[in-house]
């Protein structure tokens, strides 16, 4: 990234985080005959299961599904967090891999934004409604707290997908978007 | 075959597909969330069977995700085909394109008899489901690595 055509970045050093992946051995991994579509294949499980638990309570809470209980699809968010541990684990390996192609890649840079977004709006809900344990007003009605919350997890979400999977379209250099970069 | 397929790669919407910069993405992006709801809704059948405990592993309730599924799968099919158009030859001469429905069919069947309360075996079977549900996902990521030909240019010359 030093000298030429491009900005130079003194924020994120792309050269140092390679140097990181190497040295911890992520990078052989990744780069092994197998090691980058085997991550990928992680990635997407682990986001089967986020589908499968955290994008099925925001449906339900948002009126859909009312059949089955909130509280049982509740319990599976604890899978969902399962599954974004196998994509952090996998995300991670990609990112330290190729650094210069996710951080200036204008399509993960909105999918992280999403992410924290999703991350700091799960934070919320969880205050909100005593760690998870009152979802429901005295009626049974899911608490309107609850629905906007799950209405801004959808939409993240929802997102992050629509972003992460066109990442490849965007690839730097002609995508190059630093914009903290001198 | 490869006749039959270089006639449809010449086809206006297999071009379309190929030279549009929006077309091929917004295809991969109808793809991703017609599976998440799919396969999402499949996990969550399995998951209920083999995490849930009590009233609130009831199967009969678990039906309302059916037609939720069937959405996704409307949604995964239609921008599929879009992506098939694009390039026919890429997935129709890979036979990891043919484990990618038999996993899905077969996780698909397997799911709808869980919703039966009586289901002999039940986790064995949820667990066998999870991991059709997942293979299917995983031979569609495969899709990348192991084709022959992206065109029958490159067969043809």
């Amino acid at each position: 990234m030093s000298g030429g055509a491009y900005p130079v970045d003194r924020v994120l050093d792309p050269v140092a985080i390679v140097d990181w992946a190497i040295d911890t051995g992520l990078y052989d991994i990744a780069y092994s005959a197998w090691g980058w579509p085997l991550a990928e294949i992680v990635h997407f499980s682990g986001l089967c299961l986020l589908a499968g638990s955290v994008l099925l309570f925001d449906l339900r809470a948002l009126g859909l599904l009312r059949p089955i209980p909130l509280a049982s699809l509740h319990r599976l968010v604890l899978l969902g967090v399962l599954g974004f541990a196998l994509n952090l684990a996998s995300g991670t390996l990609f990112v330290a891999s190729a650094p210069d192609q996710y951080l200036y890649n204008p399509a993960f840079q909105v999918k992280l934004a999403l992410m924290a977004l999703a991350g700091a709006n799960m934070l919320a809900f969880y205050a909100l409604t005593k760690g998870g344990r009152r979802l429901t007003d005295a009626a049974g009605i899911v608490r309107t707290r609850v629905r906007a919350c799950a209405l801004l997890s959808l939409v993240c979400w929802t997102g992050v997908i629509a972003a992460g999977r066109v990442i490849t379209a965007f690839r730097p250099p002609g995508w190059f978007w630093c914009a903290w970069c001198g | 075959m490869i006749a039959v397929l270089a006639w449809l790669e010449q086809t206006a919407p297999s071009r379309f597909m190929r030279e549009d910069f929006y077309a091929y993405f917004m295809a991969l992006i109808g793809h991703a969330w017609g599976m998440a709801l799919l396969v999402g809704g499949g996990v969550a059948l399995c998951l209920r069977v083999l995490v849930l405990r009590g009233d609130g592993a009831d199967a009969a309730p678990w039906r309302a995700l059916l037609p939720l599924m069937k959405a996704g799968a409307v949604l995964a099919i239609v921008s599929g085909l879009a992506l098939l158009a694009g390039y026919p030859a890429k997935a129709l001469t890979n036979w990891v394109f043919a484990v990618k429905f038999a996993c899905l069919i077969a996780a698909t069947m397997l799911s709808r008899g869980l919703l039966r309360g009586d289901a002999p075996a039940a986790k064995a079977r949820a667990a066998l489901a999870l991991a059709l549900w997942l293979g299917g996902v995983a031979a569609g990521k495969l899709l990348l690595y192991t084709y022959a030909m992206l065109t029958t240019a490159e067969v043809l010359g």
